[in-house]
C-alpha cells in the first residue's frame, strides 16, 4: 500500500448501474491526484464532442495524497467535467469544495470517483468502507440539498459525509451547485446541473479506515512549524477588514485539519430557525454588515450600481436559501446590480414579470424562481450572460452591454479583474488578466494565495510596498521588478502562481493557505519593519514528501504541474478555445481600473497574450501548446491530437 | 505529582479534526479518526460539536474496572492502558463516565489517552487546536 494515496478509484456507470474500481497508482507518478489526475481521466475518457448534459460527460470527484491527513487544509476535494456554465460554449473546467467529504471518501478506501452515463431514475450513491451501491432517490428528488444531507445521515450513518444537489441542479440551472455540509459548494462550474442531468441526487460516504503516512514525525514537525499562518495577510495586517466572531478571534472553519488564521470564512451567523451557520464572505454575501462593500463601478463607458444589502437577518435567509436550493449565490453579485440598473433606467418588468431588486422579499422569491425555472427565473436560469443573448433587442443596449461585462468571457462574475469588485491596481490586474487568458472559466479559479492578495499593500503605501515587493520578487521569481506596477514581464508571476496552484489542487489543499509567498505578519508594524517578507514558498512540497515519502525535488513537482496544466489546455483546445476567444477578453480591460485608472488597448492586450503564450511554450496563432512543449512533458499523444486538430 | 489535565470547551470547536489526526498520527503512524484517543461528536443539523476526551479523573474508574491488570498509573498519575495485556473486555470503556475510551472494532482495540507520554512539549491535541477548544490547564503543567 502506498503512503498518502489509498490506492483505488471508484467507477460508476449510472446507465447500467455497474460499479468497478481501478488502481490510482497508474496515474500517481505523472499526475499525483486531484485536478491533475482528473485532467488525465477527462482527456482519455470524455469524448471531445460530449456536451455537459450528455451521458458521456463525466463527473470526476477526486481527492489526493494529502486529503484527510494532518497536513493543514486537507479537506478539499476537486470536481471536474464538462461545465454547462462556460461561455460561449461548454467545455472542461473544475471546482474545488471544502469540508469533510474527501477525507471520509479516503477513509472508506477510495481516492476518487468517476461517474458517467445517466440513471433511468433518480438515485444516490452510498459508499461504506470499500462497498458502493446505488439506491433509489425517489423520495429525495425535489428536496433541498440540506434536507437531503440530513435525510441521508439518517438512512446511511449519522457520521456519513454527503454531497447533494438541490432543486436547481435537478432543473439544470447552469449555476447549480453541489453542496456539502452547511457552506461548502462546488459552485461556479454548474456541476449541480450535470448531476441533475444524470439523475444523481447525492453521494453519501462513511469510512472507518485511515491514511498511512510515510514519515509521521516529519509531518508533525512540518505542521507544528507551519503554525497559525495568516492566509489573508494584507487585509488582516492593514485592518482593511477583519471580520471576527464574538470572541474576537479569527477562526478556521471550512476544511479538515485547517489550523490557519482565516479572516475570510470564519464567522458564525444564525439561520432564520436559530441554528448556528458558518460563513462571512462566501460569494460576496456577508453575514455581517461590516466587511467589504459590494459592487459599485462608474466610468465613462459603464455604470454598475451599488448592490443593496438586506440586513443580517435577510442576508442570512438568502444565504441559506441558496445553500438549500443548490444555487451558486454569486449570481446575486451580477444579477442584483444589473436588475437595479434596469430600474434606474425606468424598466419595471422584464417579459411581463415585475422586478424589485432592492426588496429583500422579492429577491428571495426570485431566487426560488431561478431554482425552479419559473417566471423571471426561467429567463435568467441560464445565467446572465446567456440571458443577454436571449433579451437582446428587447432591452436598451446599455443593459445588454452591462450584462455582458458583468459576466464577461468566459461567462462568470468578474472577479479580481480590477474593475467591478476587487481593487487590483497595476500590476495585479495585469497578472490576473494573464491568468484569465488560460483559465478554463473565471479570472482566478482557486488562485487566491497568488500575489493578488497583496494589492492592498500597494494601495496603502505605494513606495513602501514597492520596496518590499522588490525584495520579495527577487527571492521568489529571481527578478526584482516582477511586481513593479508596469505592464511588462508579468508572465513569470502568472505562470509560477498557476503552476503552484495546480500542485495545490493535485494534493489538494487550500488555495488561500498555499503557496506561502509571504511570511505571517501579525500587524501593521511587522509590515513596516520587515525588510524581507518572503514566506515558506515550498512548504506544500515538503508536506507532500512527508506524507507520501516520494522524493521529488521542487522542480520535478513543478514539472508535474506544468504537465497537468498543459493537458487542461489541450482539453480546452479540443473544445475550440484559443487565441480568438481570449482576445475577446480585451475590451473588458479597456475599462479603467477602479483603483488607479489604468487600462490597456487592443494592441497592448495582444502583447500580453504573446508574452504569456510564448512563456508557456504555446504557439502565438492559437495559443495551443507546441508539439515540443508537450513532448518535453511526456505527452506526445496529446501533441499528435492537437496537430491533427490544427490540420483539420 | 501533578497531573496535567486537558480542558475542553466544545462551544469553540470547529470540527477541523487537527486534534484527532495529530493523535492518531503520533500514536499509530496514520491519520485515522477511529484510532485517535479522543473524538469529535457532531450534530450537523445544528452545526454543533462535542469533544469527547479523557478527563484524567482524580479517582479513575477505568483503572478500578480493569480485570486484567492492563491499566496502571504512570509517574505523572496518568492511567496507561497496556494493549498487550488488554483482554478486550471493554470494562474500562463501560466504566468511563465520559465515554472517552474508544473502541476500534476493526483493529479490536481499546484506546486510552496517555497525555502524549514522552512528548516533552505536552499533549499534541492542545498544541494543534487552532481555536483553543482544547487547552492544557494553566498552572498545573507536569
Amino acid at each position: 500500500m502506498p503512503f498518502g494515496w489509498v490506492g483505488k478509484l471508484l467507477e460508476v456507470n449510472l446507465t447500467t448501474g455497474e460499479i468497478g474500481t481501478r488502481d490510482t497508482m497508474r496515474y500517481a507518478a505523472d499526475y499525483i491526484g486531484g485536478r491533475g489526475l482528473a485532467a488525465r481521466v477527462a482527456w482519455d475518457e470524455i469524448p471531445p464532442e460530449a456536451g455537459p448534459f450528455d451521458p458521456e460527460n463525466r463527473v470526476i470527484v477526486m481527492t489526493g495524497p494529502l486529503t484527510g491527513t494532518l497536513a493543514p487544509t486537507t479537506g478539499r476535494t476537486v470536481m471536474t467535467g464538462i461545465s454547462p456554465r462556460t461561455y460561449p460554449r461548454p467545455w472542461y473546467t473544475h471546482s474545488t469544495i471544502g469540508g469533510w467529504f474527501g477525507p471520509e471518501l479516503k477513509y472508506a478506501g477510495y481516492d476518487g470517483i468517476i461517474l458517467w452515463g445517466r440513471s433511468p431514475k433518480p438515485v444516490y450513491l452510498v459508499i461504506r468502507d470499500g462497498v458502493a451501491k446505488l439506491e433509489d432517490a425517489a423520495g429525495l428528488w425535489g428536496q433541498g440539498a440540506r434536507e437531503t444531507q440530513l435525510a441521508l445521515r439518517g438512512r446511511v450513518d449519522s457520521r456519513a459525509q454527503v454531497l447533494a444537489i438541490g432543486p436547481a441542479g435537478e432543473n439544470l440551472v447552469r449555476f447549480a451547485t453541489v453542496q456539502h455540509a452547511e457552506e461548502n459548494a462546488a459552485g461556479h462550474s454548474g456541476f449541480g446541473a450535470v448531476w441533475g442531468s444524470k439523475n444523481l441526487k447525492a453521494i453519501a460516504v462513511r469510512g472507518t479506515g485511515g491514511v498511512t503516512v510515510a514519515r509521521p514525525d516529519e509531518l508533525l514537525r512540518e505542521v507544528i512549524g507551519a503554525g497559525r499562518f495568516n492566509i489573508t495577510p494584507a487585509p488582516a495586517v492593514l485592518g482593511v477588514y477583519s471580520p471576527r466572531d464574538g470572541k474576537n478571534t479569527p477562526k478556521p472553519i471550512c476544511t479538515q485539519s485547517c489550523t490557519f488564521d482565516c479572516h475570510v470564512v470564519n464567522t458564525y451567523g444564525r439561520a432564520p430557525d436559530g441554528r448556528r451557520t458558518p460563513g462571512v464572505c462566501i460569494g460576496g454575501v456577508y453575514l455581517q454588515d461590516r466587511g467589504v462593500e459590494t459592487t459599485e463601478y462608474r466610468s465613462a463607458e459603464m455604470t454598475v450600481p451599488q448592490g443593496v444589502r438586506f440586513g443580517v437577518e435577510k442576508e442570512n435567509a438568502f444565504h441559506q436559501a441558496c445553500n438549500n436550493l443548490g444555487l451558486d449565490l454569486w449570481f446575486r453579485l451580477v444579477m442584483q446590480p444589473w436588475l437595479i440598473r434596469c430600474t434606474e433606467l425606468g424598466i419595471r418588468e422584464i417579459r411581463g414579470f415585475p422586478i424589485a431588486p432592492d426588496d429583500a422579499d422579492w429577491f428571495l422569491s426570485f431566487t426560488g424562481q431561478l431554482a425552479r425555472r419559473e417566471g423571471l427565473g426561467a429567463v435568467l436560469a441560464d445565467d446572465l450572460r446567456r440571458a443577454m443573448d436571449e433579451l437582446e433587442g428587447e432591452l436598451p443596449d446599455e443593459l445588454i452591454r452591462l450584462g455582458r461585462e458583468l459576466e464577461f468571457n468566459f461567462g462568470f462574475p468578474a472577479h479580481r479583474e480590477g474593475r467591478f469588485w476587487d481593487e487590483e491596481p497595476l500590476p495585479f490586474w495585469v497578472i490576473s488578466a494573464m491568468m484569465h487568458i488560460s483559465a478554463s472559466r473565471d479570472p482566478t479559479i482557486g488562485t487566491h494565495q497568488s500575489s493578488l492578495m497583496y494589492a492592498d499593500f500597494l494601495l496603502d503605501n505605494r513606495e513602501l510596498a514597492r520596496r518590499r515587493f522588490r525584495v520579495l520578487s527577487e527571492k521568489v521569481w529571481g527578478d526584482p521588478d516582477a511586481l513593479e506596477p508596469t505592464f511588462e514581464n508579468k508572465a513569470p508571476v502568472a505562470i509560477w502562481s498557476q503552476n503552484q496552484h495546480m500542485l495545490i489542487d493535485c494534493f489538494p489543499i487550500c488555495d488561500f493557505g498555499f503557496p506561502q509567498i509571504m511570511r505571517p505578519l501579525k500587524e501593521r508594524r511587522d509590515w513596516e519593519e520587515a525588510e524581507d517578507i518572503s514566506g515558506d514558498l515550498y512548504l506544500h512540497h515538503r508536506l507532500f514528501r512527508a506524507v507520501t515519502g516520494v522524493e521529488l525535488a521542487d522542480g520535478e513537482l513543478t514539472r508535474i504541474a506544468e504537465r497537468a496544466f498543459n493537458l487542461e489546455r489541450a482539453l480546452l483546445a479540443r473544445a475550440g478555445r484559443g487565441r480568438a476567444w481570449e482576445e475577446a477578453l480585451g475590451p473588458h480591460f479597456r475599462l479603467p481600473c477602479r483603483a488607479d485608472g489604468t487600462s490597456i488597448d487592443a494592441e497592448g492586450f495582444a502583447r500580453l497574450l504573446d508574452e504569456y503564450y510564448a512563456a508557456r511554450g504555446w504557439d502565438l496563432e492559437r495559443g495551443w501548446p507546441e508539439t515540443s512543449t508537450l513532448d518535453e512533458l511526456g505527452l506526445p499523444e496529446v501533441a499528435a491530437e492537437l496537430q491533427r486538430l490544427r490540420r483539420a | 505529582m501533578l497531573k496535567p489535565p486537558l480542558k475542553a470547551d466544545s462551544s469553540l470547536c470547529r470540527d477541523c479534526q487537527a486534534c484527532t489526526l495529530a493523535c492518531s498520527l503520533s500514536h499509530e503512524g496514520q491519520c485515522n479518526l477511529g484510532l485517535a484517543r479522543l473524538s469529535i461528536a457532531k450534530d450537523m443539523a445544528r452545526y454543533e460539536f462535542a469533544i469527547v476526551i479523557c478527563q484524567h479523573c482524580e479517582d479513575p474508574e477505568c483503572l478500578d474496572a480493569c480485570p486484567a491488570d492492563a491499566m496502571h498509573l504512570d509517574e505523572r498519575g496518568v492511567v496507561i492502558l497496556d494493549d498487550e495485556a488488554c483482554i478486550r473486555c471493554g470494562s474500562c470503556a463501560d466504566a468511563c463516565p465520559y465515554g472517552a475510551i474508544p473502541n476500534h472494532k476493526g483493529a479490536d482495540r481499546y484506546l486510552k489517552c496517555d497525555l502524549c507520554a514522552g512528548r516533552a512539549e505536552g499533549p499534541l491535541c492542545a498544541k494543534m487546536c487552532p481555536v483553543g477548544a482544547i487547552v492544557l490547564e494553566a498552572g498545573r503543567e507536569g
